[in-house]
Formats: C-alpha cells, structure tokens, sequence
C-alpha cells in the first residue's frame, strides 16, 4: 500500500492523459491539477514549499563588463529601479521587438489621448518607445534574455540633433532562474520574472497594461523581505575585500509608539572583521576555491546577529524586534519597499539573481 | 386642406416625419373610400405600382393628380400591410432615380415599410444612385437611415459587402459620415479592413475630432487588424452608435406584429458596456475584457492553414458551434471568466498553455488581493465579493476548480479568520480537487482545525457542509473516472488505474477521518447542538453510500463521538437519521461483501469495518429495542454505582423506543390514543408484544423512513412476533 502510494505522486501521468484526452479531458485536467501538477510543474509552492535558497554563492566582481555593452550597462547602474514581478509572458518573440515598440508606443498614444484613434506604426509625436536586447546578460542556459524598454520624449520644438530625453526605462530580466521552474514551462512561455521600471508612475502602468494585454501576463510589486535584505548586508559586505564598500548602512524601523527608525551605519572594515569572524571555518579553509564561494544562510543570520547584538551593547535596544527597511552599501542599496539601485556594474549579477529568486518564489503556480 | 397640399409643403415637412404621415394616412382614408366606389376591376395597387415603374422622367409633379392618387394607394398599402419586395425595388427605384425630381423622393422612402424582406439588389442599386443623381443630402441622409432601420430585414449582404469600398467613400460626406459608418460598422468583415480606409478614417478624425462614430468603426477595425490601429474608449463614448429614432420604426413594428412576423431584433448595434469606472490604482480584481491576439506572426503558422474566428465575435451559442473548431483565444485568457459564452469554450479548451494563463492571471490576481500585507480585499470587499462570485460562478459551470485558486486557498487558509467572504471562500474550499493524502494533513487539516475550534457555531456548520461537497465532488469526479476506466480499459496498463484508485482511496479516508475527529470534538465543544448534529449526519449520508452511489469500495464508520451524540439526542429526527444511515451502511457492506464473492475482485472492506458496524447495530439494538443499554461491552459505561446512585427506576430501559427522551413524547401520545380511558399511564406497558407493534406501525406513520428502514433490515420479523427480544444482524 505504501508502496503503491508513493507512486502515485511520482508517476508522470502524462502518457495517459495524452492518451485520453479526448474522453476525459477535464477529469483529467483536474486530476493532474491536484497529483500530476506537482511533478510536472514542481515548484507548486502549495505542494511544496518553495523557500529562498539557504546557501549562495558569494558575488565575485564578474567579467560582465565584458560581455555587455558598456552603454547597456550605464543604463543599468547608477539609478533606482522600482520592482515588480512578473508571470510568464505567452508568445514573447525576443525576435519580434522591433514590432512591440511600433504597437507600444501607439498604445500610450492611444491612452493619453482617450477617444483618438491611432495608427500603429504611424509617426507618434510625443514618445518614441524601443525595445531592445540586453545581450550577454544571461548566466544559466534556461534564462531567456534580458529586454529592455526605453522611452524617450520628442519635445515638440527640438531640433533634429538634439538628444532625445529619455523619460521612463523598464527591464524585463531572469539571471541564474532556476532551472527546474523555468523547464516546466511550455514552450509558448517567455519567463522573465523580474521587472524593474525607472520614470513616470503613469508610463509604469501603461507600459504594465500593454504587456498584460499583449502577453497575458499580470505585473504585481514584489517587495524585497526581511531576509532578502539580510541576505544584500551580508553580500556586499562580502565584497568589501574586491571594492570597498565604504559604509554599511542599515536602516531599522522599532515598533513603538512613537515609531522609531535606526539608522546604523558600520565602518566597513569593523564589518568585513565581524563578516569574516562568522563565516565557516570549514569553508574558509577549504582548499578549492569553489566551496569557499559559499555563502550559507546561517553565517547571515550570524552576522546579522552580530551587528544587532553590538548595537544592543551600546544603546540597549534590541534590533531583533524591529523591521529591517533597508540596506546600503557603496555598491548599492535595497529597500523593502521593493526598491534597487547597483551602483557598481560588477555585481550587477549577483543582485539580479537574487531579486529573480525573489520574484520566482512569488509566482501563483 | 390635405387636398391643397402642395408637394413642395410635402418636402418642407419631410423633416417632421410624424404630421406627415398621419396627414396622409388620413387623407389616404378618403381616397380609398373613392377607390372602392370606382370599383375597377384590376387591382389598383398593382396598376399604381405599374404607373410608378413606368412614369417618365421629367413628368411634372405640380398637380399632377394621377401621381398623388398612385402615392396615396401605396402609403396605404405600406402603412397596413407593408410592401412586397417587388413593390418596395419598383418604388425605391422610382424615388432614388428622382424621374419626378427629389420632391416624392422624401414621400415614397417613408413609405417604404417592408412586409417580408428588402431585395438587396434593390438597395445595391440605390446606393449607385446616392452617387449618380443629385439627390438633396438630406434625403440622402434619409434613404441611409432607411438601409440601418430595415438592414436586418435585407436578404441577403454579400453583394453590399462587395460594394464596402464604394460605401466607404462616402465618409468623407460630412452630413452622411455618422450614417456611412453605422452602415460600415454593420458590413465589415476581416478582409474590408485595409491601411488606406484606416488612414482615411484616421485623417477624418483628425479633421473631426473626437467623433463617437468613427470611433466605433475604428474600434472595430482594432477588433480585426490590433496590429493597424489601437485605441482607447472613454467612458463617456462607450454607449454605442445612436439609435437614431427613425420615422419607420413605429410603423414597422405594427406591420410587423399584424403579419405575425417576429419583430427584428433591434438596430442600433452597441458596443458592449464595460464595467463601470474604477477609482483604485491597482486593479487586479478585474476581469479584462475580450480582446483579439495583436501578434499574429508569432502564431502565422497555425493560422495559414485554416481561417481563425476571435472569440470576440462570437455572439451566440448557435454561432460558437458553428465556429468551434477555428476559435482564437483570446489576448487574456483571464476575460473568458466574464463571458458566459466564452465559458462555454473554456470547457472545451484543451490547450494546456492556454489553461496555464488562465491560471497565472487568477492566481496572481488572488494573491495579490488577498494575500498581501495591505490586505486589498479587506478593503474592497465588494469588489472582491463580486470576483470570488464570479469566479465561484465560473468553477460551478466547469463543474471543476482552478490549480490557482487550490493553491491559493492553501495558503489563504493559513491567515484567515474565517469570517471575511466566508461563503466564497467555504465555496472555493468544497470545489478542491483530490489532494493526495501525505498532503492532505498539511495543506488542510492543519489550517481548517484552528480555525474550525476557534469560530462559531456558523461556521463550523458551515465547514462541515463545505467539506461534505468536497467530498461529494470527489466521488462524483471518482465515479465518472472509473466508469471511464471500465469502458476503455484495453487501453490503459492496469497498474496504473490500480495504483490511483488507492491513493484516491486514502485521500478519501484520510477526509472522511479528518471530519470525524473534527465532528466528535466539535459536538462536545457545542453540547451536541442539534444544528451542527445535523450537517455532520449530512456529511455522513454521503459516507455511508460511497460504494452503491459512487462505486468506491471504501467504508468507513463514523467515530463513537459522532454516532453516540446521534444515538441519544433529544430530536427525535436526529436518531431517525443515524438509523437512516445505519440502514444505508448495512445495504452497502452487504452488496460489497456479495460483490466480492462474485467477482472475487481484490479489493475488500477490512474486518474492523464490519466488526465496528455490527458493533453499533448490537449497540443500537439493544439501546433502542432491548431495553439493555449500560451493559458491559458497551461504549458507553458508567459504574454500577453511580447508575445507582442517580436513582434512574431501570435504568436499562430509559434509552428504548419508549423512554428514549426523542421518543416519549411519541409514546405519551400513543399511550393516550391506545387506552384513552387509563387514569395512569404506564409507559412500560406497551412493551408488550401487541402494542408494540402497533406502536412502531405508529412511529413509522409520522415519517420515521429512517427507524423503518433500519427495524425492516436489521430485525427479523420472528423477533417482533416474539417478545421483542433478541435480535439479527448481517454476517
């Protein structure tokens, strides 16, 4: 019985329900919702729970500038992206980017001008929309490539060689997604699950509803956690021996009457010390250099633990109580308020990977 | 004075369509009456029908009496039977040729009341004539107002499709652009939509502005090519285009209603109201609306070889069958929720991509409303009232839930207070697919216990009925299934089969134990409230006919905390029922156990079952029937000593159909119509046997079936002509 039991769940009911499809589809279809779901698309969080990975490896200042455009990667650092996640998109085309901004741009035209017509592809005079490929950005072969979206202004009286304004950019993107999730996926689906998006709030919705009509996919704000910012203090601090990190600043928020907010900034050799006096001494002494590049979970926590507990030696105010809000670093900084800005290039993969984790882990299904 | 009336009058009043025909149909009265009296022998309609096909061009209009008498015979005819089809081609023929210039042009189109049908080459050729003659625009504008009133009365609109081009390049026509485009609107097609009439229409807007006419053309033409044209209709325009009050109408319909024909379905076409405005930014809690796939490149190879209809054009069921093999999904899956048409196609939808979109969009949309942390349905609750009743609605119809929404509630479970949309959510909870049973602890048990015995009474009844249709659902999914199987079992390998009907099995029993552990505690939590008595006997009404109802060959026994509180409740309907479900168990175990001897099949209902049920009849038998309740064996056992100290007289007894505190009332009652002239009741005295069985043929007169059923079965009948002692039971 047992047995018999377990293979139930493991056995891939596929073959049958091909089989039988035409009889029995929705008794199938359901049938393969509650057992056969679990196996095919397997990171059903409900059936089992999908959790932040607990181990990483550590962010090495990579050769990225190698590999993308240093024009691509400009656009990239140096400023705050808002993000959000996104569902897989169905029938995205990386091939077909010249014909999205043509529809694109007719449709914020369409919309800010409601009751007016507009001709796709027609010369728009207020924006210019491109969409273009970030090449060399991705790191796992499952990872689909990175888009980004830009939209410049045409003001009405510009010269032609004058420089148009760029009003709003968005970035569709997937670093190291895992694997298994993105390979359960049908082949209609594009999964770039992380968005970010620069400029006017407005462009931000209208862009979003362009792609939810156009690839059926739903747009939702995916908030940095508690951990995830942990995981950002402990990553940077990390680096401090590559590029200096200059400060570590992390910004608490006390649940009190009235509420107080922390802001705790360390001297970042006091955190590469504290950083390197927690980490595992297996690791630290292993000899590949591979295993040393790990980062466990629990070396975070030790960490973080670490810094509460010294400021709980000087001002008597347990951190641990409190929210983490946000961290900063000279290489970047995270909100919880899903807000990234990477201000170094080099570790631009690092903090995409992360952030892609978060946003796969927010997917429905 | 209607005599006088000039023609050139005629042509001034044309713009008050009404005065002029009461005016006529008036004066056309007294000149039937002359009519008759002339008497001739030829019909005169056909001879003035004849005058009209025949006039010259250029025969004056100015006191010419023969005209007025022809016109008069035909608003006469039109007006009470409608034209013929020959007589409406002769007679607009005759006005849009203007032979007698444009003055009884004006009179002869309000006449034109079809009786049947409109000949479309008689429309066809007055649609040549707006560009040959010099008709006056706003009689032009008029014969187009004629072609929308009686367009659906056309027999036909192949060859006005093959003319679009020609109608369209009327547009640029100021007066008759809202009219062209009504008309356009109504004969587009996929292949009318071209670049050069969208630039036209485009610069047209440009010139006209904002036009809500050319908007709706517009907006269809996005319904076909969305890779030409995009727009966005505000609120304000989305009323549709204007139905124009035309002069025909009235008359039409009392045409129409005198010949017995069913009234046209009504003109003016209306572009489907959305949902009103939203005042909140983030609006995941709405359905998109249908709309058709813009990148079609992406998917040229499929569509090549066979002409695809987006769902957006289906109107009716009829035509949903007719094109049900060549649908195109639509952009967003997650509109096919707002349409009960498109529900129809959901459920032959069998594209896994297209399910798993669906999926996406709702699960997103629920996380995001119920899950976040600023809580969004809280305050929205009537929003997300209306979603969950539309996506409960959606689920009934398919008759299946959604993955998304399973693993929605899931975690939705684990935060809820059981309070907020209770019966949405109870809802979505009983329509949860099978869940294998190593899941089932986690996923539900655990969250619905903690809630379930920190709520109401409400609300554990209310689980309690949720979990019984879950139940129900999924024998009702088991027993299609496996007849399923029967049928086509060559093609499948048994194993399979085999392998899920037992973990089927144990989902199933795993539930069936989880509702009995909650049942036996909550009733003890509730004191036994006959309320919630009576959803739990429901749940296991369902339980006990899992083998005859839905062939599973699964049975499992209520708990002792369930049946006891059955057994001595104080509602007489409560025990009739346990003795109902008894009587059904019993039924069940015996065809099973035949069954197996039968067809000597594998599976068979475990000896702990038949010993827990024949333990319980014994129970039940001797409580009810045998006067020996607290006898050792028992669940139910107190210490001789406290039995005797409670001062009960026999306190054996006091559970019997007599003394059963749900039956004495029965038994008062019977005492008194037995012996009405007995001082003293004695209650005991219809223990013997004569009255007893009159006393049972009285319980089962006030529609104790349940007590009946169960007596007939499980008591043999030289028990009853014996001293009501001893009795039977099954194996």
């Amino acid at each position: 019985m047992e047995r018999a039991h377990t293979s139930v769940t493991r056995t891939p009911l596929t073959s049958v329900v091909v089989q039988r499809r035409s009889k029995s589809r929705s008794y199938r279809l359901s049938y393969r919702s509650c057992l056969g779901a679990a196996s095919r698309l397997g990171l059903t969080p409900a059936l089992t729970a999908r959790r932040l990975n607990t181990s990483r490896k550590a962010p090495r200042s990579h050769n990225i500038k190698e590999k993308v455009t240093p024009e691509h990667l400009a656009l990239l650092v140096k400023t705050e992206w808002q993000l959000f996640y996104v569902t897989p998109l169905y029938q995205f085309r990386h091939t077909q980017l010249k014909s999205y901004a043509r529809q694109l741009s007719a449709f914020i035209a369409a919309e800010r001008q409601q009751g007016l017509a507009v001709e796709v592809g027609g010369p728009q005079n207020s924006f210019k929309v491109s969409l273009s490929v970030v090449q060399g950005m991705t790191e796992a072969d499952a990872d689909a490539e990175t888009v980004l979206i830009q939209i410049h202004s045409k003001p009405l009286f510009a010269s032609q060689d004058e420089p148009k304004k760029s009003v709003w950019s968005g970035l569709l993107t997937c670093i190291n997604g895992n694997p298994e999730y993105l390979q359960s996926l049908p082949k209609d689906f594009t999964c770039l699950p992380l968005f970010g998006s620069r400029g006017v709030e407005n462009l931000s919705s209208l862009v979003k509803s362009w792609f939810q009509r156009t690839f059926d996919c739903s747009f939702a704000p995916l908030e940095i956690s508690h951990t995830s910012l942990q995981w950002f203090a402990a990553l940077w601090t990390n680096c401090h021996t590559e590029s200096d990190i200059q400060h570590l600043k992390m910004l608490w928020t006390l649940p009190v009457v009235p509420p107080l907010q922390v802001t705790y900034t360390v001297n970042p050799h006091d955190a590469w010390e504290l950083w390197s006096s927690v980490r595992n001494p297996s690791q630290k002494k292993g000899d590949g250099a591979e295993e040393a590049d790990c980062i466990d979970f629990e070396e975070v926590m030790r960490f973080m633990q670490g810094l509460k507990s010294h400021f709980y030696r000087h001002f008597r105010l347990d951190l641990s109580a409190g929210a983490l809000d946000q961290v900063s670093t000279a290489l970047g900084s995270a909100k919880s308020s899903g807000k990234i800005k990477m201000s170094s290039s080099r570790y631009v993969t690092a903090i995409l990977t992360l952030l892609t984790e978060c946003a796969l882990l927010k997917m429905p299904i | 004075m209607a005599a006088t009336l000039s023609p050139s009058d005629l042509d001034q009043s044309s713009q008050s369509g009404h005065s002029v025909s009461s005016r006529s149909s008036n004066r056309s009265l007294r000149v039937a009456e002359k009519e008759r009296r002339k008497n001739e022998a030829e019909d005169p309609f056909v001879l003035a029908l004849k005058y009209f096909s025949d006039v010259e061009a250029g025969t004056p209009v100015i006191g010419n009496d023969e005209l007025d008498r022809n016109l008069v015979l035909v608003e006469k005819v039109a007006y009470s039977r409608g034209l013929s089809p020959e007589a409406i081609s002769v007679m607009l023929e005759f006005a849009m040729s203007l032979r007698m210039g444009s003055s009884p042009c004006v009179r002869v189109l309000k006449c034109l009341i079809p009786a049947t049908v409109v000949p479309q080459e008689a429309v066809v050729r007055a649609v040549v004539w707006l560009s040959v003659g010099k008709i006056p625009i706003s009689t032009q504008v008029l014969f187009i107002k004629w072609v929308l009133t009686v367009f659906d009365m056309i027999d036909a609109k192949d060859q006005l499709r093959s003319i679009y081009g020609f109608i369209f390049s009327f547009v640029t026509e100021e007066n008759l652009c809202p009219f062209i485009c009504h008309l356009l609107y109504l004969l587009t097609r996929k292949e009318s939509v071209r670049v050069f009439r969208v630039r036209k229409l485009l610069e047209l807007q440009s010139k006209l502005g904002r036009q809500p006419f050319l908007l709706h053309l517009l907006s269809l033409y996005k319904v076909f090519c969305p890779e030409l044209v995009t727009l966005s209709i505000p609120s304000r325009m989305r009323s549709g285009f204007k139905n124009h009050i035309s002069p025909w109408k009235s008359a039409l319909i009392a045409v129409q209603k005198r010949n017995g024909l069913q009234v046209a379905p009504s003109v003016g076409l209306t572009v489907k109201e959305k949902t009103g405005s939203r005042k909140r930014k983030h609006c995941q809690l709405e359905l998109p609306a249908l709309s058709s796939v813009v990148n079609k490149e992406a998917q040229a190879e499929r569509s090549s070889s066979r002409r695809v209809v987006p769902l957006v054009h289906i109107h009716s069921f009829p035509q949903l069958l007719e094109n049900i093999h060549r649908i195109e999904l639509p952009a967003q899956m997650g509109s096919l929720l707002g349409s009960s048409l498109a529900l129809q196609y959901l459920d032959c939808v069998q594209e896994e991509s297209a399910l798993l979109r669906l999926n996406f969009w709702l699960g997103c949309a629920l996380h995001e409303e119920f899950l976040c942390s600023d809580g969004g349905a809280v305050q929205n609750s009537e929003e997300a009232l209306q979603f969950l009743k539309d996506l409960l609605a959606a689920q009934h119809f398919l008759q299946e839930g959604f993955s998304s929404s399973d693993t929605f509630l899931y975690k939705f479970l684990n935060i809820w207070d059981g309070s907020l949309l209770r019966p949405q959510v109870l809802g979505l909870l009983s329509n949860i697919p099978v869940v294998p049973s190593s899941q089932m602890g986690r996923l539900l048990f655990e969250p619905l216990t903690q809630i379930f015995f920190t709520s109401s009474l409400f609300f554990k009844c209310g689980l309690m009925e949720s979990l019984n249709n879950m139940l129900l659902k999924w024998l009702t999914w088991h027993s299609v299934y496996a007849l399923e199987d029967d049928l086509d079992i060559s093609l499948n390998s048994h194993t399979s089969i085999n392998i899920t009907l037992s973990g089927f099995k144990d989902s199933v029993m795993e539930l069936v134990h989880f509702v009995g552990r909650l049942a036996s505690v909550g009733l003890q939590l509730e004191g036994c409230h006959s309320l919630l008595l009576s959803f739990v006997l429901d749940f296991y009404e369902t339980v006990c006919d899992t083998f005859l109802k839905f062939g599973l060959p699964l049975v499992v026994m209520p708990p002792p905390g369930v049946f006891y509180p059955a057994l001595l409740a104080t509602d007489p309907a409560s025990v009739d029922r346990l003795a109902y479900i008894m009587h059904r168990y019993k039924v069940n175990l015996t065809s099973a156990k035949s069954q197996e001897k039968l067809t000597e099949q594998a599976f068979h209902i475990s000896r702990q079952t038949f010993r827990e049920f024949n333990h319980y009849v014994v129970v039940m038998v001797n409580c009810l029937w045998n006067s020996k309740m607290f006898q050792p064996g028992v669940d139910v056992q107190l210490g001789e000593e406290l039995l005797l100290r409670s001062k009960v007289p026999q306190h054996w007894c006091r559970f019997d159909l007599i003394h059963h505190p749900a039956f004495m009332n029965y038994a008062v009652d019977f005492h008194q119509r037995c012996w009405p002239d007995r001082k003293d009741m004695d209650l005991s005295s219809i223990k013997h046997s004569k009255p007893w069985s009159w006393y049972l043929e009285y319980l089962f007169t006030q529609g104790f079936d349940g007590l009946r059923d169960f007596v007939q079965s499980n008591i043999s009948r030289q028990v009853i002509a014996g001293d009501g002692q001893g009795d039977s039971q099954p194996r």
